[in-house]
């Protein structure tokens, strides 16, 4: 394995832009444009088709990183973006009304790629909600018959999402080995 | 969910553009005003294709033609063309916040649905908000 694709996938605004713009080495491809509709209260602008970033682990392995749109309406993208990716990212926003439903709508809706690959779960916006608590997130993987690694992080911290990949990558290395 | 909406004059507006347009050229079967973030806002469709699914799919691909016209280093992105063996599509920004989608058959060449493309996007954007 010496080129790694990851994918990370989230709600609207839990940070996946944020993340790769943080961690990439080479300046991030974006497709952002302006939000329309409600996201608008939110956030000025939207990823309409990918992010797409790249780095370099400590042992020589280049790691691409590609960014989902957020809306589902753009789930045709899901769909192009997880092929031959090794690893999925889901990104649960804690300030929005029902973060535990939103995992299960990306753990449902990446099922066909999640039954293929290794996940981890980035708990975000910890700053403006500290509820659900981790154990409630375990408690609904283990609803699914999974156990995958679930961090709280600051996706505009490059450390944070770091460690993200390094577990995710760690569990890829556990599954092949 | 509030979103962008036009006027019942707007409306008319555009499907006055729209009726010229597929005047101009038997070819043109269907065209869209969608917004960048890939909402459906108003069509005329001749065959039955999926306008909401279509309208976020021309959001992204209109701006991986603007992504990919900056990495390329080249300058503003006119448009996206998908060329078919049966049809053609062509997609561009109109005004800010919308985009203009015409679908057509190969009876017409590129040269002509350009031209019928960009008058009819001149239109628009000077009635639309
Ligand atoms: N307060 C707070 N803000 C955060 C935190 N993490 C990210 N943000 C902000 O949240 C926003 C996230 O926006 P994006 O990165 O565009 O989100 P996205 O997931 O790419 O969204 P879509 O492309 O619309 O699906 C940015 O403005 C970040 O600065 C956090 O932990 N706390
Ligand atoms: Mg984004």
């Amino acid at each position: 394995m010496s080129e790694i694709k990851l994918i990370i996938t989230g709600t609207p605004g839990a940070g996946k832009t944020t993340a790769i713009a943080a961690i990439s080495e080479t300046p991030p491809v974006r497709t952002d444009t302006a939000t329309t509709d409600d996201l608008a209260e939110v956030k000025d602008v939207t990823t309409v088709a990918m992010d797409f970033g790249e780095l370099t682990l400590d042992d020589g392995q280049k790691v691409f990183l590609y960014g989902t749109p957020g809306q589902q309406r753009f789930e045709f993208m899901w769909k192009i973006l997880v092929q031959g990716g090794l690893g999925l990212i889901i990104l649960v926003d804690c300030s929005r009304p029902d973060p535990l439903a939103d995992l299960d709508m990306y753990l449902e809706n990446f099922a066909d790629f999640i039954h293929q690959t290794g996940v981890v779960v980035g708990v975000t916006r910890r700053d403006q909600s500290a509820t659900p608590s981790l154990d409630e997130f375990y408690e609904r993987l283990e609803a699914w018959g999974r156990v995958f690694p679930v961090f709280e992080v600051d996706v505009r911290q490059k450390d944070d999402v770091s460690l993200m990949i390094s577990a995710l990558i760690s569990t890829l290395e556990f599954a092949t080995a | 969910m509030s979103q962008l909406k036009i006027s019942e004059n707007g409306e008319r507006f555009c499907q006055d553009v729209f009726d010229t347009m597929m005047q101009q050229s038997d070819a043109v079967y269907g065209v869209l005003i969608s917004t960048v973030d890939g909402h459906d806002v108003t069509r005329k469709f001749k065959r039955d294709m999926p306008s909401a699914k279509l309208a976020a799919m021309f959001s992204s691909v209109l701006a991986l033609g603007e992504t990919i016209a900056r990495e390329a280093d080249q300058a503003l992105c006119r448009y996206v063309i998908v060329e078919n063996s049966d049809g053609y599509i062509l997609t561009l920004k109109l005004k800010e916040k919308l985009v203009l989608s015409v679908i057509a058959t190969t009876d017409a060449n590129l040269g002509i649905l350009h031209s019928i493309c960009r008058s009819a996007a001149d239109k628009l954007s000077k009635n639309l908000r």
